[in-house]
C-alpha cells in the first residue's frame, strides 16, 4: 500500500474492541468521512452496527460526516465518550 | 490539566490551589463504583483516552470556565488505565474568591468532561465486561 494515498484510522473503546485493532490504514484519495466509512466497515464488519452511535475526529478535532479527508490525515473513530 | 496513569494526589491538588485572593476551593472527585446485578459485580474499571485530543479538550474546558466565572485556579486530572473500586478516576479543583463560582465551575467541568473529552470506560465484571456508553461487551446480561 502506498502510504501517500492512505488515511490513518485510530479506533477507541468499543470500536477498537469490535474491530479487533486500534489502528489501521484505509486506502483512499481525497474523500469525506461519509465515503470512508463503508471502506472501513467492509474491512471490519463488526463495526457496522455501531455507525449511528459513532463520532469522528479529523486530525484530533471533532468532525462532521461531510468533512473532507485527504491522504495523510488522521481519522479517529470515537464511540460515545464515558469519562468521569 | 493532566491525564495520568497512576493514583491522583487529590490532597496535593487542593494544596496547590490555596491562595490568599480566594475564599473558596471546590473539589469534585469521581470514584469508581461497584455495581451489582444478576449475581455479578464490577471488579475494576479500565479507562482509555485519545490522549492528544483529550489533553486539548481538558484545556478547552479550563478556558471555558475562566471565561464564564471569576476563578483563579482550575485543575482537572483524569486517570486512565486500571482503576480499582473506590479509587479516584477524576479530580476537579477550582479556586475562586467566592463559593458560588467555585461550586458552579466544578459542576460544569465534570458535565463537560462527560460530554466532550475522548475518554472511555470499560467495566470489568465478574462475568464479563462492558464498554460504558456503547453497551458493547461480553456480558450476556446487561443493565
Amino acid at each position: 500500500m502506498n502510504a501517500g494515498y492512505s488515511v490513518k484510522v485510530l479506533l477507541f473503546g468499543a470500536a477498537a474492541d469490535r474491530a479487533g485493532t486500534r489502528e489501521t490504514q484505509v486506502h483512499a484519495g481525497e474523500t469525506t468521512l461519509d465515503e470512508l466509512w463503508p471502506i472501513l466497515a467492509e474491512q471490519y464488519p463488526d463495526l457496522s452496527p455501531m455507525r449511528d452511535t459513532l463520532a469522528f475526529a479529523l486530525n484530533g478535532e471533532y468532525a462532521r460526516w461531510d468533512a473532507r479527508v485527504s491522504p495523510g490525515d488522521e481519522v479517529a473513530v470515537l464511540p460515545p465518550v464515558s469519562g468521569g | 490539566m493532566a491525564i495520568v496513569e497512576g493514583p491522583i494526589d487529590v490532597g496535593g491538588l487542593i494544596s496547590a490551589a490555596q491562595r490568599p485572593d480566594c475564599g473558596a476551593i471546590s473539589t469534585f472527585v469521581g470514584t469508581t463504583r461497584v455495581d451489582e446485578n444478576n449475581g455479578a459485580s464490577v471488579e475494576h474499571l479500565e479507562y482509555e483516552a485519545y490522549k492528544p485530543m483529550a489533553d486539548r479538550k481538558l484545556e478547552e474546558i479550563g478556558a471555558e470556565i475562566e471565561e464564564r466565572w471569576d476563578v483563579r485556579e482550575v485543575s482537572i486530572v483524569h486517570r486512565i488505565g486500571r482503576v480499582e473500586p473506590g479509587e479516584a478516576s477524576v479530580a476537579i479543583v477550582v479556586a475562586s474568591p467566592r463559593r458560588g463560582p467555585a461550586f458552579e465551575a466544578s459542576r460544569y467541568a465534570i458535565e463537560r468532561i462527560k460530554q466532550v473529552v475522548p475518554i472511555w470506560k470499560r467495566e470489568v465484571w465478574s462475568d464479563g465486561y462492558i464498554w460504558v456508553g456503547s453497551q458493547v461487551g461480553t456480558r450476556t446480561f446487561t443493565r
